[in-house]
């Protein structure tokens, strides 16, 4: 996906900087001032090749065909990240669906275990709105940093809920392999996110409010019964939270971008 | 008494509660809530169907509580979505929300209440189908039409804030055919169809879904007529050419049907089958030979020496390569005794050796004239009768066939015995003219030579017959241009020509000894003094020399296994005596030939050995 090379030219970046960093900072000063060593001569050597190749890799990598070349201030549109945002939350939640579907109908069915999920996510106490007005009546700016602390407060249930469900017995391939997919979006969005806000009104820091989520210890529970449930009731939440900002995101993007002419 | 008490106290129960049965009335079943549907994830409504209803009037409640909530509320709308059913507007809906609702039945004898239903008005989207669906069928320049289908979405959604992001699907199908044709259209709300069959009704239908909702029902359909293909210029340039073509059928079929006979005889000339001039098959198929053969005015089969009657006469007018009169052909259908309408050279059917005389003599008798019979003789006797009256001799027949012959070759007529017919020439009158110039010519020469032809003597006039025809050679030198001499003398350089000469054809020898010669065409490039080799070895004497006595000497062709010497007169000596002489001469082979005539079949020949003998 775009937002995976974004990530990687990210990531490129930082890791350069920080290798360019070294090199200027540590070892080239060492190595100028006493060149008798040849050890650091081989390392300083060794770390400059590891920085070319890097950048040419990077280069690479970082190709995105979004930025002219010449541009000055070189950024990804803020239409274009829209459109990224809107695509990962609508894969998100097709797949945690799907999950939840496939997870209920080989483990749970017919068990009645709705009746007991009801008002049990985490991220309940944050205040979402509800409906279609109450969504519209937000500042898109709130809106935008809700979206922001319902993603952070599915990081970490996302990670362990891999590893649970991994551990499961007859680990289910295919919610296993959602799971995976489903966090691993769920960190790109986040950062697509970021640079929105970044971009939408830049400046502004929040604080990083988030729900935390407490559910681990029931995951992993002895009892079968509560440990379904606890899945359950994950995987229920998920597929609502998901849905939450994918609708959000829609909304958003309809307003800022289209001006509320999709 | 306590237990009559109770005895009564259960039995008045039991009536009770038999009235009660009696009556069949029951509290009502339970209500099942079967469907919950939102149409625009902005409200929803819900339904259920009622239990049994224990034959009293029972009244439905709907009661719901929403999830973090403790408050139980009721149906806030039983009237919008019809009868059991429960309308949740805006007011009342929450997103994301659980609600958990139930139904009761309440009727004079209980209630009963339904199971509850959770219901997250997230996952129950439904829409509307589209509405306003359009069909046009658009004909772009230098492209085939296509059908562009056009609609709006339902009114309720919306669509454009983003609260709602719908997919729409389109089908359509040829009114008559069986199955849809679905295509995906994605977001967009319209759509070009490519593939049409032009000339046909087609029905469409369009329906939508949310992003994570359910689809649609489809919408109503809409009809269009796709125009056909082909223009008003099209069908007008098809017409005409199937009017075209038709009429060139007909021609060729009434062309055929007129002339189909001769088209196919021109590309098909029918092959000439193997026929006989004078030759009846049916007499061959009975089996009578005298009578077939008599129609060929041959006597016997072979011939015998008294065939007196059959005079087969060449007639070789050697010239150039012009024209040739050739009597003797005929076609096959034109039948016995029938004059020659077509002279084809090549036709070598029914040609037999008795053919040519007859029908040299018809052609001397008259040109004109339908020759009825195919008895040469009587033809040519006419002619000949002031002569003589041999119509079944062959003198006056050779003789008019010799004077014949000069004539051909005074007029130049560049005729032969047998007539080729050249092209592009007035060949089929040429022979006619040629015989009627012929036979005046033998009339005039009957006439000259009266008295020599006095004699019946076959030698004599065998004699006579060259010396007839030298004479007229001679007088009529003057027109002589084409050498048509074929017995010539030595003594007589004039009648020598350079072409080729005439031969003899001994065909017969009759039982006085006499000679009947065949005047044979040979075209060869003899020199003069000699008569010209004969092309056929057996048939033919060649004259070697003239000796003093006016005798011709005749010798064996090379290839010819016979020689007849045969004496002549020259033309200046006096036809009578050397007719006599040579007659005497021939008189003293009389027997001598018949010896000598037998060692070969077919036509007679005279052995050179047995005239040698005489001789000498």
């Amino acid at each position: 996906m775009n937002m995976s090379k974004v990530y990687k030219a990210n990531v490129c970046k930082r890791e350069n900087r920080k290798i360019a960093d070294f090199l200027w900072s540590g070892v080239f000063p060492a190595s100028i001032t006493t060149m008798d060593s040849k050890w650091s001569r081989r390392t300083a050597g060794s770390l400059l090749l590891l920085l070319v190749s890097n950048l040419l890799l990077c280069k690479s990598t970082a190709s995105l065909p979004i930025c002219p070349s010449g541009a000055v201030n070189c950024q990804v549109s803020l239409r274009d990240l829209f459109d990224r945002a809107v695509i990962l939350s609508h894969h998100i939640h097709k797949l945690s669906s799907e999950m939840f579907n496939e997870f209920d109908k080989r483990y749970t069915q017919g068990r009645g275990f709705i009746t007991k999920a009801i008002n049990s996510c985490h991220t309940s106490s944050l205040s979402t709105p509800e409906d279609k007005e109450q969504a519209q009546q937000i500042h898109h700016e709130d809106l935008l940093n809700m979206v922001l602390r319902v993603l952070r407060s599915w990081n970490d249930p996302l990670y362990h809920l891999v590893t649970e469900v991994r551990g499961m017995q007859e680990a289910p391939d295919a919610i296993l392999s959602k799971a995976i997919e489903i966090e691993e979006q769920n960190r790109r969005l986040l950062e697509g996110m970021e640079k929105i806000v970044g971009q939408v009104h830049p400046g502004i820091k929040e604080n990083e409010i988030y729900s935390v989520w407490s559910g681990l210890p029931s995951l992993q529970m002895a009892d079968e019964d509560a440990r379904l449930f606890a899945f359950y009731n994950l995987l229920h939440c998920l597929r609502r939270d998901s849905h939450k900002i994918d609708n959000y995101l829609k909304l958003l993007k309809c307003r800022i971008i289209y001006d509320s002419n999709c | 008494m306590k237990e009559n008490v109770a005895s009564m106290i259960v039995f008045l129960l039991l009536l009770f509660l038999n009235i009660r049965l009696l009556k069949g009335q029951s509290p009502p079943g339970k209500p099942f809530i079967f469907k919950c549907r939102s149409p625009e994830k902005e409200t929803f409504t819900c339904w259920w169907r009622p239990g049994a209803d224990g034959g009293l009037p029972t009244n439905y409640t709907l009661t719901y509580h929403k999830e973090g909530e403790t408050i139980t509320h009721e149906c806030p709308d039983y009237k919008t979505g019809g009868p059991n059913s429960c309308y949740f507007s805006k007011k009342h809906t929450s997103i994301w929300t659980i609600y958990i609702i139930t139904v009761n039945a309440t009727n004079q004898m209980g209630s009963s209440v339904s199971d509850p239903r959770y219901v997250d008005v997230t996952y129950i989207v439904e829409p509307d189908p589209p509405v306003n669906l359009t069909l046009e069928v658009k004909h772009p320049e230098d492209r085939k039409p296509y059908l562009w289908v056009k609609w709006l979405p339902p009114t309720l959604v919306d669509v454009r804030s983003g609260w709602l992001t719908l997919q729409y699907e389109i089908r359509l199908k040829p009114e008559k055919a069986a199955e849809w044709e679905t295509h995906f259209a994605g977001q967009q709300t319209q759509f070009k169809i490519l593939s049409l069959y032009p000339g046909q009704k087609y029905l469409v239908q369009v329906r939508c879904k949310p992003d994570h909702g359910f689809w649609s029902v489809w919408s109503p359909e809409s009809s269009i007529q796709i125009p056909n293909d082909f223009t008003m210029k099209d069908i007008t340039v098809w017409i005409f050419v199937a009017v075209l073509s038709t009429i060139i059928c007909l021609i060729m079929v009434w062309a055929v049907a007129l002339k189909g006979y001769s088209m196919v005889t021109c590309i098909f000339p029918p092959v000439p089958g193997p026929k006989i001039k004078g030759f009846d098959t049916h007499l061959l198929e009975k089996g009578k030979s005298e009578e077939l053969l008599s129609a060929f005015g041959c006597q016997d089969f072979p011939p015998t020496a008294d065939c007196e009657d059959l005079l087969v006469e060449f007639l070789e007018v050697d010239d150039s390569e012009d024209q040739q009169l050739m009597p003797a052909h005929s076609k096959e259908h034109s039948g016995p005794g029938m004059k020659p309408t077509d002279l084809d050279p090549d036709n070598d059917s029914g040609r037999g050796s008795c053919d040519s005389p007859s029908l040299l003599s018809e052609k001397c008798e008259e040109p004109q004239a339908n020759p009825s019979t195919f008895h040469t003789p009587e033809v040519i006797e006419q002619p000949e009768k002031p002569k003589a009256n041999v119509t079944h001799t062959w003198d006056p027949q050779t003789i008019s066939l010799v004077g014949k012959m000069p004539y051909l070759s005074v007029n130049g007529s560049k005729s032969s015995t047998w007539p080729l017919l050249q092209p592009g020439q007035h060949n089929t009158n040429s022979p006619y003219h040629n015989i009627a110039d012929m036979c005046k010519l033998a009339t005039s020469l009957d006439k000259i030579d009266k008295d020599a032809l006095q004699s019946s003597k076959t030698t004599e006039a065998a004699g006579e017959e060259k010396a007839t025809k030298q004479r007229e050679v001679e007088s009529s030198h003057s027109k002589a241009e084409q050498d048509t001499g074929w017995l010539l003398p030595k003594e007589k350089p004039p009648f020598i020509s350079p072409k080729p000469l005439d031969y003899v054809e001994i065909h017969k020898v009759n039982k006085d000894g006499a000679l009947s010669l065949l005047l044979k065409q040979k075209e060869n490039g003899d020199q003069t003094g000699k008569a010209g080799t004969p092309e056929t070895s057996k048939e033919y004497a060649k004259v070697s020399r003239v000796m003093d006595n006016n005798i011709l000497v005749l010798v064996q062709d090379p290839g010819a296994q016979n020689v007849a010497l045969f004496e002549e007169s020259t033309k200046e000596a006096p036809p009578s005596p050397s007719q006599n002489q040579a007659e005497k001469d021939l008189s003293s082979f009389s027997t001598a030939p018949s010896d000598c005539r037998l060692q070969q079949g077919g036509l007679d020949y005279l052995d050179p050995a047995c005239f040698m003998h005489s001789l000498h």
